[in-house]
């Protein structure tokens, strides 16, 4: 038997946390790709309840405002919605649904149809020593032939797409905006000025986060 | 309007670019009326720090009036007489809610750029490279300046725009470093490097209670303003003088109670080492030359601190870690948490404890910077700090 149980601060683990990052005590290393699946799992801390984060995370119309390239997000039935996504001038477009709904806690969806083939889940768990939210996002992709479209269209590797649209989620709902600086004045640019924007992401438009000014 | 712009490895040039506009409801447009040069742009304009673009706007010394404010600033009005601090930091995250101001977790666009090299990004900057948020620098004529609520701080009192500028980063910058050095009273503190964060570095050591300070530079023009601070100097260029030996004398051969790197990356040295350095950084073996970090740890006393507000950008080699370990020292570091220092520095200033200025040494407008960027470079005319007038009407 251990017998050092002097531990003033420690908190009760969960059995299994969100996203299978802890199952009894272990820690469990996200989903490996295969068989044409593609796995991201992310997580941030932020400021802010599980119930007011789930709040804002669940106004799926108001996508838009925080995830890259997503031009719109229709409400098609209580747990149902059309995305749009657009890069330039490409435009893809597909149906979702919602799977699991529990408020303050976690939401599933996967799509059911369209150009994207995909399936995620957020969870919303108190982290520990009373420092807000540990919001972790799994999401997969099933990159067939329409669907790597995504990947060209969006300049981004949808890996990283997942793990910026939970950082710019963070930015909004801590900081009420999302940073910005794109529109940055400068002067003359170089012959790779194209290139090195793409190299830095900086091509992917950040999304608007609260409406200007 | 006109800016100082970085077009390359030991090239800047002012031209012409739009002025910037509110982007963000926490946004906050300033019409700058003193900017300054400082050894971190150096570090750019020698082309160390990676992820610079041609055309990007230089700058992170800035102040200025209010011109416009976004509909989230409510603590500003056009008119506003502000200093910026160089740091840009959301207010609200985990970081900023301690006080770790240059850590905010929202005000890095490019945050992932910084992640891949860190593990995670620290705040953003401004005029900084893509790396640190690609946001538009303040040797310009206007600079837009996000969080606005939160940073500036505004200025009530008559104090000259000169008097208060450097709270923008080098004051609070000597300031941090003299309180990461952990000085108790008494204590012997040595600093490397007499520019203007070193000088700011030895004056905050007495104010937080050192005993003696030991200030090492090869300038004469700036170890004589360190000896006017009340400082020992020691010219580490001069014929003979080992540093290393030079502390040991000093300190009965006990070695200083803290040890300041203030130089950083571009630490200079002519001996072996030196060129060991120049070349690996030449082949990219090596991103840093820490000549001064190497002799800080070597010289600091067992169980003593090293603080290092000098910049360190990447990989440095041949570090004494086994002495840092074998002595049990402390190293504390990091770009400036200049929120915390901003406003108590400005009531020193305001109570006349104390005046920045006399490390001014030139004054000029921006169609002159890109040349005295050479000059700042290779430390020409005496010069110990250069202040830009972005709207002096002088060519070069
Ligand atoms: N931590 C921060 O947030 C922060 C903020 C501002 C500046 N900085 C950094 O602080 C450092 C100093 O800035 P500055 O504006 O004073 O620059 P500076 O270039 O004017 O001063 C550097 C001084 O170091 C001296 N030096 C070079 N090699 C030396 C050596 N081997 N031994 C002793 N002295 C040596 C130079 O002669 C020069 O006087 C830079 O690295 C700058 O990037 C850090
Ligand atoms: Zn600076
Ligand atoms: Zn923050």
């Amino acid at each position: 038997m251990v017998n050092f149980n002097e531990k003033p601060n420690a908190e009760p683990l969960p059995r299994q946390s969100g996203a299978s990052i802890i199952l009894d005590g272990r820690y469990l290393p996200p989903p490996e790709d295969k068989d044409g699946k593609l796995w991201v799992r992310t997580s941030a801390l932020v400021q802010g309840s599980p119930q007011d984060l789930y709040a804002l995370w669940r106004k799926t119309e108001l996508a838009p405002l925080w995830q890259e390239e997503i031009e719109e997000v229709v409400l098609t039935g209580e747990t149902t919605s059309r995305w749009t996504m657009r890069s330039d001038d490409t435009v893809i477009t597909w149906d979702s649904e919602i799977l699991a709904d529990e408020p303050g806690e976690r939401i599933a969806w996967r799509s059911i149809g369209g150009d994207s083939d995909n399936a995620g889940e957020v969870i919303f768990e108190k982290a520990p020593g009373g420092r807000g939210t540990y919001v972790i996002v799994l999401q997969e992709f099933r990159m067939s032939k329409l669907t790597s479209a995504w990947e060209t269209l969006s300049g981004r590797n949808p890996k990283q797409a997942v793990i910026e649209n939970l950082r710019h989620f963070k930015a909004l709902a801590e900081a009420g905006e999302i940073p910005r600086s794109q529109e940055a004045p400068h002067g003359k640019r170089g012959l790779i000025a194209r290139f090195k924007r793409s190299l830095y992401g900086e091509n992917v438009t950040t999304p608007p986060g609260t409406k200007v000014a | 309007m006109k800016a100082i712009c970085w077009m390359g490895k030991y090239k800047v040039e002012t031209q012409t670019v739009p002025d910037p506009s509110i982007i963000n409801p926490r946004d906050a447009i300033i019409r700058i009326t003193r900017t300054a040069i400082c050894g971190s742009d150096l570090h750019l304009y020698d082309g160390f720090i990676p992820t610079m673009e041609s055309g990007d706007i230089m700058g992170h010394e800035f102040m200025g009036i209010v011109e416009d404010v976004g509909s989230g600033v409510g603590n500003l009005r056009r008119g506003d007489r502000v200093v910026v601090p160089f740091t840009i930091a959301c207010g609200n995250c985990f970081f900023c809610r301690k006080k770790i101001w240059s850590a905010c977790d929202n005000s890095n666009p490019n945050a992932h750029l910084m992640e891949a090299a860190y593990g995670y990004s620290g705040s953003g900057l401004f005029g900084y490279s893509h790396m640190m948020g690609g946001y538009a620098g303040g040797q310009a004529q206007y600079a837009r300046v996000p969080f606005a609520d939160v940073g500036p701080l505004k200025i009530e009192s008559d104090l000259s725009d000169e008097k208060v500028l450097f709270l923008s980063d080098i004051l609070p910058t000597g300031y941090m470093a003299a309180e990461n050095a952990q000085i108790q009273p008494g204590d012997t503190v040595a600093v490397w490097g007499c520019g203007p964060v070193g000088q700011f570095t030895i004056a905050s050591a007495f104010m937080l209670g050192a005993g003696r300070v030991i200030a090492i530079d090869r300038y004469e023009e700036r170890l004589a303003l360190a000896r006017a601070l009340g400082a020992i100097t020691v010219n580490y260029a001069d014929e003979d003088v080992s540093v290393l030996t030079a502390i040991k004398d000093l300190t009965g051969g006990t070695g200083p109670d803290s040890c300041i790197d203030a130089v950083g990356l571009e630490g200079h040295s002519a001996e072996l080492q030196g060129i060991y350095d120049t070349i690996k950084t030449a082949f990219l073996m090596e991103t840093d030359r820490p000549v001064v970090l190497r002799q800080a740890i070597q010289a600091v006393r067992k169980g003593g601190t090293v603080s290092i507000p000098g910049v360190y950008g990447g990989l440095l080699d041949k570090v004494p870690f086994g002495a840092a370990f074998g002595k049990g020292i402390t190293m504390k570091m990091g770009q400036t948490n200049m929120h915390t220092y901003m406003k108590p520095l400005l009531e020193r200033i305001e109570k006349g404890q104390i005046d920045p200025t006399y490390i001014i040494s030139h004054r000029i407008s921006l169609e002159e910077a890109p040349e005295m960027y050479k000059v700042w470079r290779d430390k020409q005319e005496n010069v110990t700090k250069i202040v830009i007038d972005p709207w002096l009407d002088r060519a070069a």
